[in-house]
This record gives C-alpha cells, structure tokens and sequence, in this order.
C-alpha cells in the first residue's frame, strides 16, 4: 500500500468526515434510536452512542491522528470507554479491530477498505458471539459487507451497495426475536421491533456511503 | 509458599449497587483483601448507568498481586466490557491470570470473597463463587420435606421463579413466597419417582485446630457438590455442640455460620439415592482433617466416626471397566536354572533357536496387535524386545556358552544377568532403564527353554488348575512387563491390580487394548492379599475393593451392566455428532497409521491424525509424490471423504531410515525430529507437502508440523507450503486448513504466537506429558511421573486453549484423548476435537454426550490448582462419569 493517494483511495481525512457523519446522524436520531430501545432494551442506546460519538469527536480534535489505523483505533479506545452499554464494546471493537486491519497507512483503496470493515465485523462477532438472525447489529452488518465485495472496484459503488444491503438488513430485524442482548430477556415478546443496534449499524453504513464514495 | 489472597473486581453497570455489594462481601472477609470496582460511567451530568473496559483493565491490573483476579459482573454490556478489558491489559501474562466467573453478582462476590481469603487460588474461587447459585437453587426447593435434587453444580442455572411471588429482594421472603405451593406440587411429584427416601446420617468430630473456618469448608462444600451433583442426594448438616440449625451443606456461606470449632461434634445427613456412600465421603474427607495438615489431633470425645467398611483404598484407573473375582497372585517366582545336566551341545543349541523362535513369535504378534490397536510408538518397545532376541550380547554369548558344554537355559539366564546388569551399571539413566527391557525378555526365553508356564502370560496359572473351576480370577502383582500384560487373555483374567505401575505405562496401554480392567498405583500391601480372597475393581474411576460386601458386588456388578449398556448405546450411535449436555459440539476423530486402521474406524468425524510415518518404515528409499498421494488418497476413501489430517514425517535420531541418514545424537528424542527435519532434508518435506497438497484438491485436507518449538519454524514450513502451491498453480485447495502438533512446553506457552498462523492446534499429550515432566513413558523407573493429567501439563493445555479461544480449533491427538476422566477435563480447559485409536471412538462420543461442558469447564478450572496428578484423578473420581444419572 503506497502512501500516495490513488484515484478513488478513501484517506485519513475522509474517514474523519466519515466519523463526523456518523456522529451527526447518531445526534440527529438519537430520540429514535432511544425510543426502538426502550421497546424492547433498557432506553439507552441513542443517548450511550450519541455521549460516545461526542467524546470521539473531542478526541479525534485534540489528538489529530495522521494514519487510518491510528484514526480508527483511536475512535473504538474513545468508544470502548464512553459508551456504557453493549453497543460500546461491539462498536469500540469495530473501529479497532478495523484500525488494525487497515494498517498504519494514509489511504486505502477499495479493497483495503473492504478488508478492514470486514474485520471490524469480524470483531463484533467474536466479541458478542453473534449470528446471524439473532436480532443484533450484525444483521444489518453482515449482509453490508457481503454487498461491499460483491460490488467490484469502485469505493463509491461498493460503499452504496453496502449501505442498502444494511438498511435491508435493519428492515429485516423486526420480525425476528432477540437472542443477544438485553432484548433477548424480552423472549417473544421482541418480535415486532426494530432493533436498535441495528438502525444505529445501518447510519455507520449510510454515512460512509455519503463521505467515502 | 505464602501466596498472597486472590484479588476480586465486581463490574458493574451501577456504581452505588456495586459499592454496597462489596460492603455486603465484606461483611465476610477479612480487611486486607483486595476488591476492585469498575462500575458506571462518567456522563456528562454525572454519573451514568454503564460499563467501562479502561476502567476494568484498570481495576483488574490494581487486583492483581500475583495470584490473580476473579471478575464478578452484572449483566449485558458488563461481560463484554469485561472480556474487552482482557485484550487491554498491558501486562499479557496477567491475562492468563483474570477468571471472568459466570456466578450472579451478589451471592458470587459474597462467597469469592470468603473463598479468597480463605487462601484458595483463583480457579476455586471462582468455582466456590459459581456454585453460589446452586446453594441458593438447592435452598429454595430444600425445605420442608427435601424435595428437588439441590446443590447443582457450575453451569448457572436461573432460579426457579415462584408463581405469585415477585423478584423478592430478600431469599427468605422468595421462600414464604413460594416454597409451600412448590413443596407441595413437588411432593406430588415426587411420591410417584421415588418411594422409599434412602437416608444416612452420622456425626464426626471438628479437628482442625481452628475449626470449620473457610478453607476446610470449602473443601467440604466442594465435595458435597460434587456429591450432589452426580447423585439424587441431599446434604445437609448442623453443629450439635452449640445446637445449630440444619444448613444445607453445599452451601459456604451457610456451612460457615453453623460456628463449628475444634471439638465441635457436627451431624451429617443425607436424603435420597446414595445417602450411604455420601455420608460416608464426608465422613472420609472429615477424617483426613478436610486435607488440612494437622499437627495435634484434638482428642476425640466422641466414639470414633464409623470408617466405611469398604473403605477403599486410593488407586489409579489403569483400564477401564469392571473386574470381580477372586485374587490370584502372578506366579510362578522368578524362575530358576535347574542344576540338571545339559544334553550335548547340538540339542541345546536346537533347545535355544527353538526358544528363540517360540518367543520371537509371541512377540512379533504381540508387537502387531500393539500396532493395530496403539499405533507404531507403542509397538516400538516390541521391536526393541525382538532386537534383544539377537543381540549377540545375549545368543551371541550363550551359543559360545552351550558350544563348551553348558546347558542352553544356564548359559542364556547367565548372559541376561551379565548384559542386564552391564546396562544397568551405566551412567545415562535412560540406557540403564533397558536392562529392565533385558530381563523382561530374558525370562520369557528362560520360560520357553524350561517350559515353564507363562512364557507368554507371565506365570498365569491355566484355568482350573489353582481350584477356582475356571472362573475368571483377578491377578495381583507387583508390575507387568509389556509382553505380559499384551498376552493376557480376557476369558481368564476379570481384572488386573497392580501394587506399582502408571497409567502412562506400556502395561496400562496394553491392557486397555486387550479390554482387560485394571487399577494401578495400589501399594505394595496388595501383594500380601491371599489367593482366592474377593476382588473387585472399577478400572475406569480407579476404585479397588478387597473383600466387598455383597452389596457393594452388587453395585459394581450393576454398574457393570450400565457400562456394557452403555458401550451398546455408544456403539449404536457412533456415527451421530458428539454434543454435550449443554450443546458444545466436540469433533472426535481417529488416530491411524494405515489404511487399515483407517477402515476400523466407524463413526470418527475425521481423522485427526494420519502417522505418514507408516508409508516410510521398513524400506529402502522414501515413497514418491505419486505413492504417497495414493495413499493419503486411501486413508480419505476409508473415511467416506471425510476430513483427513497428516502429520508430516515424525521421525528421529532413534529411528534412522535408511534413506535418511541421521547422526548419532544422545538424546534423539531432544534432536532432530518432527519439522527439524525440514532443516537437513528439505526434499522429504517438500515432496510431502507437494503430496498432500495434491490430495487435498479432492478432499478435505488439515496439514500438521509436529516437534514445532519456535514460530520460524512453522513459518517456513508455511512458505514452502505457497511454494509448493504456486508451483502447482491450480490456487490453493479449497479445504486445506494447516496446523501444528503442540508436543513441547514452550511452544505450548508460546501458543498465542502461533494462533494468527494456523486454522489450528492438536496437542500431542504424551510427548507434552514426557518433555512437561522430563520422565519418559517406557522407562518404568519414571513413567508414574508421566500422567497426562498433572497439572503441570493440563496448564500447558489451558495455556493453548486461552491461547486459540474463538480463533483456532485446539485438538487432542494424544492417548489423553481417549482417556475417559482426561477428555472430561480436556473438553472443559476448551479442546473441541478429541482423537483417539479406532476401537474408543464410540465410547469416547459418548463421553462427550454425558457431559456438561459448563460443568467440565469448573472441574478443570479446579484441577489446574489441583497439586497433583493425584488429586485429580481422586477429585474427577469423587464425581462419577456420568454425572446425570443418580448414583452414590
Ligand atoms: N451480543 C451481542 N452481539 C451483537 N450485538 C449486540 C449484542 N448485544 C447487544 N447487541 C446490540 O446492541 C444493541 C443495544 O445497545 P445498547 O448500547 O443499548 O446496549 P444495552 O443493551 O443497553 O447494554 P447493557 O447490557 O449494558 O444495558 C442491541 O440493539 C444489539 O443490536
Ligand atoms: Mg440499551
């Protein structure tokens, strides 16, 4: 991997815009994310990753990170200690987990790009022992990034094909009943919901659709 | 060895609960033990419901003062906070050190907290803490008439909701709540299962010096949940000195109010199936002074505790299954020259060769019905046995001896004597431990010379000739040789007992092949049992009884019966996945070492292991790409395709091929063998890997580097394996999956290592038991120290399943495997493909099908702070296999 940007290399700055996005979207919809939360959860998870994305934001500021690794590591420490609930281990192992993958580089290329989200993914899996169909974040990130590689080349193409997949993937929770989690406890009773790791999953996707592409 | 006390960190999603649960530990333990918080968050108006993996880390590396950290949690987010926090800990050692224990939060910390500072390590700790639920499971459904099966151990079982009765926040309240609707239903139900409540009680005398205080109770508590757990029965106790309440038993916190001092007179009662035999373990282990070094007895005012009649003494599993029959010592003595004069020097010389030949052929069948059943290791110490039989050493000499006119048995005993002693007398111990090999097989020449019984039983008595009318007799002895134990024969020996010997031993290994049961490890005051006294024995939980009740003969003779019930249910169901109890699928697989072996099989997962070695013994010039493909090839098609996994050539300085010219080394077990070979013989390897590569275009293929001690050598062997694939170019096989052989300690410390470089890890326990221990298996002076199951080495194995935990499969190629209280301990340290010879593939499904793997996961925690080899097997002992059944 060159430290020269190529054509359509997703670099540091714009996984920046990214995380801001995501963290615009999180404050935008954290009354929804709350309220899909308190259906079947304990009515937290807008406000645990809104006060993390927040602290990510004040972190990123201050400390400026100059490789994509160092960026998105930075983000899952920030997360991994701020979030509070279930979504700020999975998410804080996301970002480091994907940190690592992607290397202490200036710029990835679709499939560096590709390879890092799926390890991020890769993380979330290990750490919460999810699968698929069990009404998590991972339905919604799973099918997202199966849809990044089957796209091809092109970073833009790839990033929206990925984002519908997860907003399919969100949609598709609802039916299900919960089997991680705090809404696992609800039993049947989950079934009919949206589940909000889920929802806040499918925004990661959509805004890096919008800032990577 | 002071040790400072186990540390304790509760995570919790609320700082105040968190703070005031540790205020309740307290309570229970001493100042002075460390117990860390990390619970909440800081938000931005204070602080917030949540959990902080920087703030675990951090609380977990301030518990730590070298005996290691128990973590206690909440709910959700505070589990896998937790587990994040064990990827942040700076010092990676530390790790290895932090249990994240699944007990509930209140009642766990309580009793971690009494355990801890009790002074036991960390994996009791969090054993006592788990085990916090089952005492309060087993409280609630206790009272009034004993009513469900209580003191279920590990797996943390949700308390039974009581209908009507809310979350009550107090356990007594829950109790009227609840208890008398349940107790009722329960009664009902239980009048219909079980008429007649056994039940035994008895009372036994404090002695420690300070009483029941944490450690001895925890040692108490932990046998009577073990007892609980395998059996319908329900313990419960009270001081009688000072006139206590009855406590349930399984219950620390419960025992240690009961205030049993030093002299305490203290009453022991259990109710349902088995109450007898579980009185009296407690009775037992109150004998031994709950383990704790006694220096002054106290006196005893009360009549001395009823010792069981059939009290057993301590022994070692050799082979599984049950034995009764009467005892028959192993005769006859040693024997002797008779000064008879010798025949002219041509019929002695024909009176050798034909011994020679006679002997030469009982062990040539012996060595081959080792290879089938054992594989070609442990058929080797036959080779070694025909080697001596032309060792000019020994027929050399005595062919000399009979040509100037002495008798064929005088000359050969005299040169055994001299070559054996000669060996003996040197300096390397390992050397000097052949003269054992020499003698052994210097006898079985004597026998055949002077037609002497037991040429090949080793002094059997025929059947009928000592007046048991043929029946099937238990033989006692001091120890077998390998020839003696490969030629007993099961329709005349129920069982063997011997006074020494191991369970590593070659003997053991034979005898489990012949199916003959066996206990080893009895002590030398077995041999003085007189002839034709009642013996029985229980081979696989290592139990031997002299004399039995009959009934006692009657449960063993049951428990026989179950067992052969069970090998017809395993045997049945061979062919259908091994998952536990609760779900864990375990892959078994077989060890083979020719086709042949391949098609024995029935019902293996897979292959764990293929020993190429056999394509490359006994020949000139190593098996070309092509032969070797055809015969990998062969091994999959036994197998119906299934996944077959090659080891690539394990061989050594001990074993020179022909064609692969070794130096001499002093130690070849410590030289170049397994993938050192790579170094010298770089073709051997690459043409096997071209090979393998090859076969596994057609069918699943696992590759596996044995003697791997250092991560270069696996890498290179991973380079030259792309460079064998480049070199086909038809991409890499789909199915291949490439690992090593865990074989020597450092590479099993160092597993973390190679996990990013395997698809997985298959330990080969016996060679990690002898380099763990430096005791070889074949060298009887040593081989006890040899037992798979120290702790030593089950750490070892720990160490390799935290290691790959999630990211490698970790397989047990090794006799251990096949082993059944080992492959209980073995699913529980984490190892999820056990791989063992041909005819112990069924019986080791079903092993893994009756058990618990949460349950096994405590057990080994347990025995990785078990002091020995002993007190695990004794603890593993104590909780019969087949722990859902009832049984006493
Ligand atoms: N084991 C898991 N694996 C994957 N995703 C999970 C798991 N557990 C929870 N989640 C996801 O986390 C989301 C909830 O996140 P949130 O931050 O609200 O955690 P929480 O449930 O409140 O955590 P806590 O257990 O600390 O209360 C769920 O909607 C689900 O998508
Ligand atoms: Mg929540």
């Amino acid at each position: 991997m060159s430290a020269v940007p190529t054509e359509g290399a997703v670099d540091v700055a714009a996984l920046r815009r990214w995380i801001d996005a995501f963290a615009g979207d999180v404050a935008e919809h954290q009354e929804e994310l709350t309220r899909l939360d308190s259906a079947i959860g304990d009515a937290d998870h807008g406000s645990n990753l809104a006060r993390g994305m927040k602290a990510v934001l004040a972190a990123l500021d201050s400390e400026r990170p100059a490789t994509a690794g160092a960026l998105l590591k930075r983000t899952g420490m920030t997360l991994v200690s701020t979030v509070g609930g279930a979504s700020g281990p999975l998410y804080g192992t996301f970002f480091l987990r994907m940190g690592t993958a992607a290397g202490e580089v200036e710029s990835l290329d679709t499939a560096a790009l590709g390879a890092a989200l799926r390890a991020g993914v890769g993380g979330i899996v290990a750490r919460g022992k999810s699968e698929l169909g069990d009404k998590t974040m991972y339905d919604a990130l799973a099918p997202a990034v199966d849809a990044y590689d089957a796209a091809g080349d092109e970073v833009g193409a790839a990033l929206r094909a990925a984002s519908d997949a997860a907003d399919r993937g969100r949609d598709a929770t609802i039916p299900l009943q919960a089997r991680k989690g705090r809404a696992s406890y609800l039993g049947e009773r989950s079934v009919g919901h949206q589940d909000p790791g889920a929802t806040s999953a499918a925004l990661l996707l959509g805004a890096a659709a919008r800032t990577l592409g | 060895m002071v040790s400072s006390p186990v540390g304790l960190v509760v995570v919790s999603h609320s700082r105040p609960l968190a703070a005031a649960a540790v205020a309740l530990a307290r309570e229970m333990a001493p100042a002075g033990l460390l117990i860390e918080v990390a619970a909440g968050i800081d938000g931005p108006d204070g602080p917030a419901f949540g959990t902080d993996a920087v703030a675990i880390a951090a609380a977990i590396a301030a518990a730590d003062r070298g005996s290691g950290v128990v973590v206690l949690m909440d709910l959700g987010s505070a589990v896998l906070s937790a587990e994040l926090a064990l990827d942040l800990l700076e010092d990676p050692d530390q790790r290895d050190r932090v249990l994240l224990c699944p007990a509930p939060l209140v009642e766990g910390l309580v009793v971690a907290a009494v355990a801890a500072a009790g002074g036991v390590g960390r994996a009791e700790v969090a054993a006592e803490a788990t085990g916090a639920l089952a005492a309060k499971v087993s409280q609630l459904a206790v009272e009034p008439d004993g009513v469900e099966p209580g003191g279920v151990e590990a797996p943390p079982v949700p308390p039974p909701r009581h209908p009507g009765g809310g979350a009550g926040a107090e356990p007594g309240a829950d109790l009227e709540a609840g208890a008398a609707s349940d107790a009722a239903a329960a009664g009902q139900r239980r009048a219909g299962e079980r008429r007649a409540q056994e039940r035994a009680a008895a009372v036994f005398v404090v002695t420690n010096p300070h009483g029941l205080h944490a450690r001895p109770a925890a040692r108490l508590v932990a046998l009577v949940r073990r007892l609980s757990a395998a059996t319908h029965c329900e313990l419960r106790l009270r001081n009688r000195s000072t006139g206590s309440q009855w406590v349930p038993a399984g219950s620390m916190a419960r025992v240690a109010v009961v205030g049993a001092e030093a002299g305490h007179e203290v009453e022991i009662e259990a109710t349902g199936d088995g109450a007898r035999a579980a009185v009296d373990a407690v009775l037992e282990l109150a004998g031994r002074h709950f383990d704790e070094p006694v220096e002054a007895p106290a006196p005893t005012p009360a009549p001395p505790a009823p010792a069981p009649v059939d009290a057993p003494p301590r022994v070692l599993p050799g082979a599984p299954g049950i034995g009764v029959g009467p005892a028959r010592g192993l005769g006859p003595p040693p024997v002797t020259v008779p000064d008879d004069p010798p025949d002219d020097p041509g019929t002695e010389r024909a009176r050798l060769d034909r011994a020679l030949a006679d002997v030469a052929v009982a062990i040539t069948a012996s060595r081959d019905a080792a290879a089938r059943d054992l594989g070609p290791t442990e058929a080797a110490i036959f080779d070694a046995h025909l080697l001596l039989l032309e060792d000019p050493e020994l027929a050399g000499r005595t062919r000399t001896a009979v040509d100037a006119g002495a008798s064929a048995a005088r000359a050969w005993a005299d040169a055994v004597e001299g070559g054996a002693t000669a060996l003996e007398a040197l300096p390397d111990p390992y050397l000097a431990a052949r003269g054992a090999d020499v003698r052994a097989v210097g006898e079985q020449v004597l026998r055949a010379l002077l037609a002497a019984p037991g040429g090949q039983e080793g002094g059997l008595p025929e059947p009928g000739g000592g007046g048991d009318g043929g029946e099937r007799v238990v033989l006692v002895a001091a120890d077998l040789t390998p020839a003696q134990a490969a030629g007993l024969d099961p329709a005349r020996v129920a069982g063997v007992v011997l006074a020494g010997g191991s369970p590593t031993a070659h003997a053991a290994l034979l005898l489990r092949a012949r199916g003959v049961p066996a206990v080893m490890g009895a002590g030398p005051g077995v041999l003085d049992v007189p002839d034709g006294t009642a013996l029985a024995l229980d081979g696989t939980t290592g139990e031997l009884v002299v004399d039995p009740s009959p009934e006692r003969l009657t449960a063993l003779r049951e428990r026989a019966a179950a067992g052969a019930r069970r090998e017809r249910a395993a045997g049945e169901r061979a062919g259908e996945p091994a998952r536990t109890r609760d779900d864990v699928h375990v892959l078994v697989g077989v060890n083979v070492g020719s086709r042949a072996d391949a098609e024995a099989a029935a019902g293996a997962d897979l292959v764990g292991l293929v020993r190429t070695e056999f394509l490359f013994l006994d020949r000139d010039r190593a098996p070309d790409v092509d032969e070797q493909v055809a015969a990998y090839r062969g091994v999959a098609e036994a197998l119906d395709g299934r996944r077959i996994t090659l080891r690539t050539l394990d061989v050594g300085g001990d074993k020179p091929l022909p064609y692969l010219p070794l130096p001499r080394e002093a130690n070849p077990f410590l030289g170049v063998r397994g993938i050192r070979l790579a170094g010298p013989h770089p073709a051997l390897l690459r043409e096997q890997l071209l090979a393998a590569v090859r076969v596994a275009h057609e069918t699943p293929v696992s590759l596996m580097f044995p003697m791997v001690a250092a991560l270069e050598e696996l890498l290179a062997a991973r380079r030259e394996l792309d460079a064998v694939i480049a070199a086909e170019g038809r991409g890499a096989p789909a199915g291949l999956q490439v690992g090593i052989m865990v074989e020597v300690p450092a590479a099993a410390l160092k597993a973390a290592a190679f996990v990013p470089h395997v698809d997985f890890l298959s330990i080969g326990t016996n060679d990690l038991t002898q380099y763990a221990l430096a005791a070889e298996r074949g060298n009887p002076a040593v081989a006890a120290l040899a037992d798979p199951l120290d702790p030593g080495v089950l750490r070892l194995v720990d160490a390799v399943c935290r290691a790959a935990e999630g990211r490698a499969l970790v397989a047990v190629c090794g006799e251990a495997a096949g082993e059944e209280v080992a492959a209980r301990l073995l699913v529980g340290l984490g190892v999820r493909e056990l791989s063992v010879v041909p005819p112990l593939v069924a019986a080791t499904k079903q092993v893994v099908r009756e058990l618990d793997a949460g349950a096994a996961a405590l057990a080994a925690a347990g025995a990785l702070t078990a002091d020995s080899a002993a007190a695990v097997r004794a603890a593993a002992a104590d909780r019969p296999r087949s722990s859902g059944k009832p049984r006493c």
